[in-house]
Protein backbone atom coordinates (compact mmCIF):
# COMPACT_ATOMS: atom_id res chain seq x y z
CA UNK A 1 0.00 0.00 0.00
CA UNK A 2 1.64 3.30 -0.75
CA UNK A 3 0.83 6.52 1.06
CA UNK A 4 -0.88 9.06 -0.67
CA UNK A 5 -1.89 12.52 0.38
CA UNK A 6 -4.62 14.69 -1.28
CA UNK A 7 -3.65 18.30 -3.05
CA UNK A 8 -6.18 21.33 -3.65
CA UNK A 9 -5.91 22.70 -6.89
CA UNK A 10 -6.85 26.14 -7.62
CA UNK A 11 -7.70 28.06 -11.09
CA UNK A 12 -5.06 30.02 -12.18
CA UNK A 13 -5.20 33.75 -13.91
CA UNK A 14 -7.70 33.90 -16.21
CA UNK A 15 -8.86 29.85 -15.59
CA UNK A 16 -12.02 28.19 -14.67
CA UNK A 17 -13.69 25.55 -12.79
CA UNK A 18 -12.38 23.74 -9.68
CA UNK A 19 -10.66 23.87 -6.94
CA UNK A 20 -10.54 20.29 -7.27
CA UNK A 21 -9.15 17.99 -4.69
CA UNK A 22 -6.88 15.11 -6.04
CA UNK A 23 -6.37 11.98 -3.94
CA UNK A 24 -4.59 8.84 -5.76
CA UNK A 25 -5.06 5.05 -5.23
CA UNK A 26 -4.08 1.79 -5.18
CA UNK A 27 -6.71 1.31 -7.81
CA UNK A 28 -6.58 5.02 -9.63
CA UNK A 29 -2.43 6.14 -9.07
CA UNK A 30 -1.94 7.38 -12.28
CA UNK A 31 -1.46 11.24 -12.53
CA UNK A 32 -2.02 10.74 -16.43
CA UNK A 33 -0.22 13.62 -18.56
CA UNK A 34 -1.91 14.44 -21.86
CA UNK A 35 0.19 16.88 -22.81
CA UNK A 36 3.35 17.64 -25.82
CA UNK A 37 6.87 16.60 -25.13
CA UNK A 38 6.59 14.08 -22.06
CA UNK A 39 5.52 14.39 -18.02
CA UNK A 40 4.37 18.32 -17.83
CA UNK A 41 5.98 19.97 -14.76
CA UNK A 42 2.47 20.18 -13.30
CA UNK A 43 1.82 16.63 -13.69
CA UNK A 44 5.21 16.09 -12.22
CA UNK A 45 4.49 17.98 -9.06
CA UNK A 46 0.86 16.91 -8.57
CA UNK A 47 2.55 12.87 -8.82
CA UNK A 48 5.09 14.70 -6.42
CA UNK A 49 3.00 15.75 -3.68
CA UNK A 50 0.66 13.26 -4.13
CA UNK A 51 2.80 10.07 -4.08
CA UNK A 52 0.90 9.48 -7.51
CA UNK A 53 2.53 7.42 -10.37
CA UNK A 54 3.23 10.23 -13.43
CA UNK A 55 2.37 8.71 -16.66
CA UNK A 56 2.73 10.18 -20.12
CA UNK A 57 -0.31 9.26 -22.27
CA UNK A 58 0.82 9.84 -25.57
CA UNK A 59 3.53 6.99 -24.78
CA UNK A 60 1.19 4.78 -23.51
CA UNK A 61 -2.44 4.04 -23.02
CA UNK A 62 -3.88 3.24 -19.29
CA UNK A 63 -7.20 2.47 -18.76
CA UNK A 64 -9.93 5.53 -17.38
CA UNK A 65 -10.43 3.91 -14.02
CA UNK A 66 -7.14 3.70 -13.52
CA UNK A 67 -6.49 7.73 -13.86
CA UNK A 68 -6.55 9.77 -10.24
CA UNK A 69 -6.34 13.13 -13.11
CA UNK A 70 -5.81 13.40 -16.66
CA UNK A 71 -3.54 16.50 -17.08
CA UNK A 72 -3.71 18.27 -20.38
CA UNK A 73 -2.38 21.59 -22.48
CA UNK A 74 -5.41 21.58 -24.93
CA UNK A 75 -6.44 24.88 -26.43
CA UNK A 76 -9.92 24.12 -25.32
CA UNK A 77 -11.75 22.06 -27.68
CA UNK A 78 -10.92 17.88 -27.49
CA UNK A 79 -9.09 16.81 -24.96
CA UNK A 80 -10.83 19.12 -22.08
CA UNK A 81 -13.95 17.26 -22.98
CA UNK A 82 -12.71 13.80 -22.99
CA UNK A 83 -11.37 13.08 -19.69
CA UNK A 84 -14.28 15.26 -18.17
CA UNK A 85 -16.70 13.00 -20.49
CA UNK A 86 -15.46 10.10 -18.43
CA UNK A 87 -15.97 11.55 -15.12
CA UNK A 88 -11.98 11.87 -14.77
CA UNK A 89 -11.00 14.91 -12.53
CA UNK A 90 -9.11 17.43 -15.49
CA UNK A 91 -6.46 19.86 -14.69
CA UNK A 92 -5.86 21.87 -18.26
CA UNK A 93 -2.69 24.32 -17.83
CA UNK A 94 -4.15 26.93 -20.78
CA UNK A 95 -6.89 29.05 -19.08
CA UNK A 96 -9.47 27.61 -20.91
CA UNK A 97 -13.24 27.58 -20.69
CA UNK A 98 -15.81 24.68 -21.22
CA UNK A 99 -16.91 24.86 -25.39
CA UNK A 100 -16.97 22.66 -28.21
CA UNK A 101 -19.00 19.53 -28.97
CA UNK A 102 -18.22 18.37 -25.40
CA UNK A 103 -18.89 21.27 -23.31
CA UNK A 104 -21.82 19.36 -21.62
CA UNK A 105 -19.79 17.06 -19.86
CA UNK A 106 -17.64 19.80 -18.27
CA UNK A 107 -18.73 20.69 -15.03
CA UNK A 108 -16.31 22.69 -12.09
CA UNK A 109 -16.38 19.60 -9.88
CA UNK A 110 -14.33 17.75 -13.05
CA UNK A 111 -12.32 20.72 -14.53
CA UNK A 112 -9.71 23.12 -13.22
CA UNK A 113 -7.63 25.42 -15.71
CA UNK A 114 -5.24 27.71 -16.40
CA UNK A 115 -3.38 25.74 -13.47
CA UNK A 116 0.58 27.08 -12.35
CA UNK A 117 2.41 25.38 -10.23
CA UNK A 118 1.47 27.96 -7.54
CA UNK A 119 -2.03 26.81 -7.60
CA UNK A 120 -1.30 23.00 -6.29
CA UNK A 121 -1.03 22.79 -2.50
CA UNK A 122 -0.99 19.95 -0.19
CA UNK A 123 -3.86 19.37 2.27
CA UNK A 124 -3.04 19.25 5.57
CA UNK B 1 3.14 27.10 -53.50
CA UNK B 2 5.26 25.43 -51.25
CA UNK B 3 3.88 22.77 -48.58
CA UNK B 4 5.83 23.13 -45.07
CA UNK B 5 3.23 21.05 -43.37
CA UNK B 6 1.62 17.56 -44.99
CA UNK B 7 0.22 14.23 -44.03
CA UNK B 8 -2.19 11.71 -45.07
CA UNK B 9 -5.23 10.65 -43.33
CA UNK B 10 -4.78 7.38 -41.31
CA UNK B 11 -7.97 6.82 -38.97
CA UNK B 12 -11.40 8.84 -38.85
CA UNK B 13 -12.86 8.23 -35.25
CA UNK B 14 -16.54 7.34 -35.00
CA UNK B 15 -17.45 10.81 -33.56
CA UNK B 16 -15.70 13.00 -36.19
CA UNK B 17 -19.30 13.40 -37.77
CA UNK B 18 -20.43 15.46 -34.57
CA UNK B 19 -17.84 17.90 -34.68
CA UNK B 20 -18.00 18.34 -38.53
CA UNK B 21 -21.84 19.17 -38.23
CA UNK B 22 -20.03 22.13 -36.13
CA UNK B 23 -17.78 22.68 -38.48
CA UNK B 24 -14.89 21.33 -36.88
CA UNK B 25 -12.08 19.04 -38.00
CA UNK B 26 -9.85 17.92 -34.66
CA UNK B 27 -6.34 16.10 -35.94
CA UNK B 28 -4.02 14.07 -33.87
CA UNK B 29 -0.92 12.82 -34.79
CA UNK B 30 0.30 9.22 -34.30
CA UNK B 31 0.83 8.51 -30.80
CA UNK B 32 -2.24 10.06 -29.43
CA UNK B 33 -4.18 8.07 -26.93
CA UNK B 34 -6.67 5.31 -27.36
CA UNK B 35 -9.29 7.80 -25.57
CA UNK B 36 -8.96 10.69 -27.87
CA UNK B 37 -9.04 8.75 -31.48
CA UNK B 38 -13.08 8.24 -31.49
CA UNK B 39 -13.23 12.18 -31.92
CA UNK B 40 -10.72 12.73 -34.17
CA UNK B 41 -8.67 12.09 -37.38
CA UNK B 42 -5.42 10.68 -37.11
CA UNK B 43 -2.72 11.26 -39.53
CA UNK B 44 0.40 10.09 -40.32
CA UNK B 45 2.64 13.21 -41.00
CA UNK B 46 5.20 13.38 -43.26
CA UNK B 47 6.81 16.44 -43.69
CA UNK B 48 7.08 19.41 -41.05
CA UNK B 49 9.23 22.90 -41.53
CA UNK B 50 7.43 25.77 -40.49
CA UNK B 51 4.87 26.82 -38.40
CA UNK B 52 1.75 27.92 -39.91
CA UNK B 53 0.43 31.97 -39.90
CA UNK B 54 -2.91 33.76 -41.00
CA UNK B 55 -2.80 33.76 -44.74
CA UNK B 56 -1.60 30.42 -45.09
CA UNK B 57 -3.91 28.15 -46.72
CA UNK B 58 -5.24 24.42 -45.29
CA UNK B 59 -5.36 22.23 -48.48
CA UNK B 60 -7.86 19.06 -48.15
CA UNK B 61 -7.39 16.56 -51.29
CA UNK B 62 -7.89 19.62 -53.79
CA UNK B 63 -10.43 22.24 -51.61
CA UNK B 64 -8.05 25.53 -50.16
CA UNK B 65 -8.93 27.35 -47.59
CA UNK B 66 -7.00 30.40 -46.22
CA UNK B 67 -6.15 30.89 -42.80
CA UNK B 68 -8.08 33.50 -41.34
CA UNK B 69 -6.85 33.17 -37.69
CA UNK B 70 -4.32 31.39 -35.60
CA UNK B 71 -4.83 30.79 -31.56
CA UNK B 72 -1.22 30.94 -29.06
CA UNK B 73 -0.91 27.01 -29.21
CA UNK B 74 -2.10 25.91 -31.89
CA UNK B 75 1.37 25.84 -33.47
CA UNK B 76 2.81 24.05 -30.35
CA UNK B 77 0.08 21.63 -30.91
CA UNK B 78 0.79 20.90 -34.61
CA UNK B 79 4.38 20.63 -34.28
CA UNK B 80 4.50 18.50 -30.83
CA UNK B 81 1.27 16.22 -30.75
CA UNK B 82 -0.15 16.69 -35.11
CA UNK B 83 -2.22 18.43 -33.23
CA UNK B 84 -4.90 20.55 -35.00
CA UNK B 85 -8.56 22.17 -34.57
CA UNK B 86 -9.99 23.57 -37.56
CA UNK B 87 -12.72 25.54 -37.31
CA UNK B 88 -15.00 26.72 -40.32
CA UNK B 89 -15.96 30.02 -38.57
CA UNK B 90 -15.08 32.82 -40.26
CA UNK B 91 -13.62 34.17 -37.17
CA UNK B 92 -10.64 36.75 -37.60
CA UNK B 93 -9.79 36.50 -33.56
CA UNK B 94 -9.68 32.73 -32.31
CA UNK B 95 -12.20 31.88 -30.07
CA UNK B 96 -10.26 29.71 -27.87
CA UNK B 97 -5.92 29.20 -27.51
CA UNK B 98 -5.81 26.13 -29.87
CA UNK B 99 -8.36 27.23 -32.96
CA UNK B 100 -7.03 27.47 -36.35
CA UNK B 101 -9.79 29.75 -38.51
CA UNK B 102 -10.91 29.92 -41.64
CA UNK B 103 -14.16 30.96 -43.20
CA UNK B 104 -17.46 29.47 -42.86
CA UNK B 105 -17.58 27.11 -45.77
CA UNK B 106 -19.16 23.41 -46.06
CA UNK B 107 -15.86 21.33 -45.03
CA UNK B 108 -14.91 18.46 -47.33
CA UNK B 109 -15.26 15.16 -47.27
CA UNK B 110 -12.51 13.30 -44.86
CA UNK B 111 -11.45 9.91 -46.49
CA UNK B 112 -8.61 7.55 -45.15
CA UNK B 113 -5.91 8.52 -47.70
CA UNK B 114 -7.03 12.17 -47.73
CA UNK B 115 -4.20 14.28 -47.67
CA UNK B 116 -3.84 16.98 -45.91
CA UNK B 117 -1.27 19.84 -46.09
CA UNK B 118 -0.16 23.62 -45.46
CA UNK B 119 0.80 25.68 -47.70
CA UNK B 120 2.28 29.38 -48.88
CA UNK B 121 1.68 31.20 -51.80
Amino acid sequence: MADYKAVHIEKGPGGWGGPLTILPTDDAPLIYSVTGGGIHPIAARIAELTGGEAFDGFKSSAPFEKIAVAVIDCGGTARIGVYPMKKVKTVDIHATSPAGPLAMFITEELLVSGVKLDNIKPVD
Amino acid sequence: MTAHYKSTVTEIGELVPAFIAEGMLVFFGEGAPEELRDFCIMHEVSHKQDQLVVGDYVVIDSYEFEILAVGDVANENLMNLGHLNLKANGNTQPDLPGDVCIAEVELPEIRIGTSFSITRR
